[in-house]
């Protein structure tokens, strides 16, 4: 059996939302830049253990997170420091703040495998809801495959204005020639991991996917055909409201 | 976009999907079941799968953007500012990111 399965849902599933899902979980599974496959599924396992942690619901229902204190329920597999990250990004992340990522750097999680932490844990996400949409259960995560990361760091990765380095649309050449897709704006969400060129890859295609093309967006005519563009960005605005996402 | 005048929108089916959209990224699956249904009656299949996606792509790029501290582009600022100060956005802490450059 497909270890995706999506029959619970009993409608019919697009072939480009299959094959998303099944790039999310190829890239799970395999070494990235910074982590290995195991850390990297080590890293989704613990996103969704976010999901019934004690801690994470009484920060999310304090006026201040950093006001709560105790210990995260946690699949074991990973640091303490880590396990925070993965956790408030998951529950919380309306409320992460430049001076909390400052604290997490300092601590030890360096801005690179921070980056890859992000794309990892915001992805399972995505297709977490997704299931969680239709009522299907939660797909198993992949088993991780072996092999060292790769330690690339785009050498055109400039700070800026964000909280971590990227990659301007104008200084993507070499191997991050093909980054960013053709398009008049690439604004800061397509930059945003691009400390980790594969994030933005995955990032991209599954965009597609699930929103718009990126040279679409900014066309109001754009659709994908199902619903009008109207009812899409009511979605997109309510989901991204309850997110606390001022972007 | 506040959940509040979800009928007075303009948006065909508005009400219906904000109540799903508001159920499946809450924890309640008692009212994720119900929001399901009252879609599934006023949209064909292929909607409503696409409704999850697009909850699906926003549940990712809400988490890159807070995570990575990226600002609003100047473009869609000048775009949105109405709107985004019609609804307040500037009360969700996430707005520092954009504040910071502005």
């Amino acid at each position: 059996m497909d270890v995706l399965d999506y029959s619970p849902a009993d409608v019919p599933i697009r072939d480009d939302l299959r094959a998303a899902h099944r790039l999310i979980w190829e890239y799970l599974a395999r070494p990235g830049n910074w982590w290995t496959g195991a850390e990297r599924v080590a890293i989704a396992a613990e996103a969704r253990r976010a999901m019934s942690c004690p801690l994470c619901q009484a920060r999310k229902e304090s006026l201040s997170p950093g006001a709560v204190g105790g210990t995260h329920a946690t699949t074991g597999a990973l640091s303490a420091n880590v396990v925070d990250v993965i956790h408030r990004i998951r529950t919380d992340p309306g409320r992460l703040s430049r001076a909390w990522f400052e604290r997490v750097v300092a601590d030890g999680l360096d801005e690179t495998r921070y980056v890859e932490l992000v794309a990892v844990v915001s992805q399972v996400t995505g297709v977490d809801f997704f299931c969680r949409s239709l009522g299907i259960p939660l797909f198993p995560l992949p088993d991780p495959l072996p092999g060292p990361p790769t330690r690339h760091r785009p050498a055109s990765a400039k700070a800026g204005t964000a909280w971590v380095p990227m990659i301007a649309p104008e200084d993507a050449s070499g191997p991050e020639a093909d980054l960013y897709p053709p398009a008049p704006v690439i604004p800061n969400i397509v930059r945003a991991l691009s400390l980790v060129p594969d994030a933005v890859r995955l990032l991209v295609r599954s965009s597609d996917a699930h929103y718009l093309p990126i040279a679409e967006i900014p066309n109001p005519a754009a659709r994908r055909g199902a619903l009008d563009r109207m009812q899409t960005e009511l979605v997109a605005a309510r989901v991204s409201a309850l997110n606390q996402c001022f972007y | 976009m506040n959940g509040a005048a979800a009928r007075d929108s303009g948006v065909v089916h508005g009400p219906e999907l904000i109540a799903f959209a508001e159920a499946a990224i809450g924890g309640d699956d008692v009212s994720l079941a119900r929001a399901r249904s009252a879609l599934r009656a006023v949209l064909t299949p292929e909607a409503y799968v696409e409704v999850a996606a697009v909850i699906a792509a926003f549940s990712v790029v809400d988490r890159i953007a807070d995570a990575t501290g990226i600002p609003v582009d100047e473009m869609m600022l000048a775009m949105s500012g109405e709107v985004r100060t019609a609804l307040r956005l500037e009360r969700f802490a996430s707005s520092a990111n954009t504040r910071q450059t502005a």
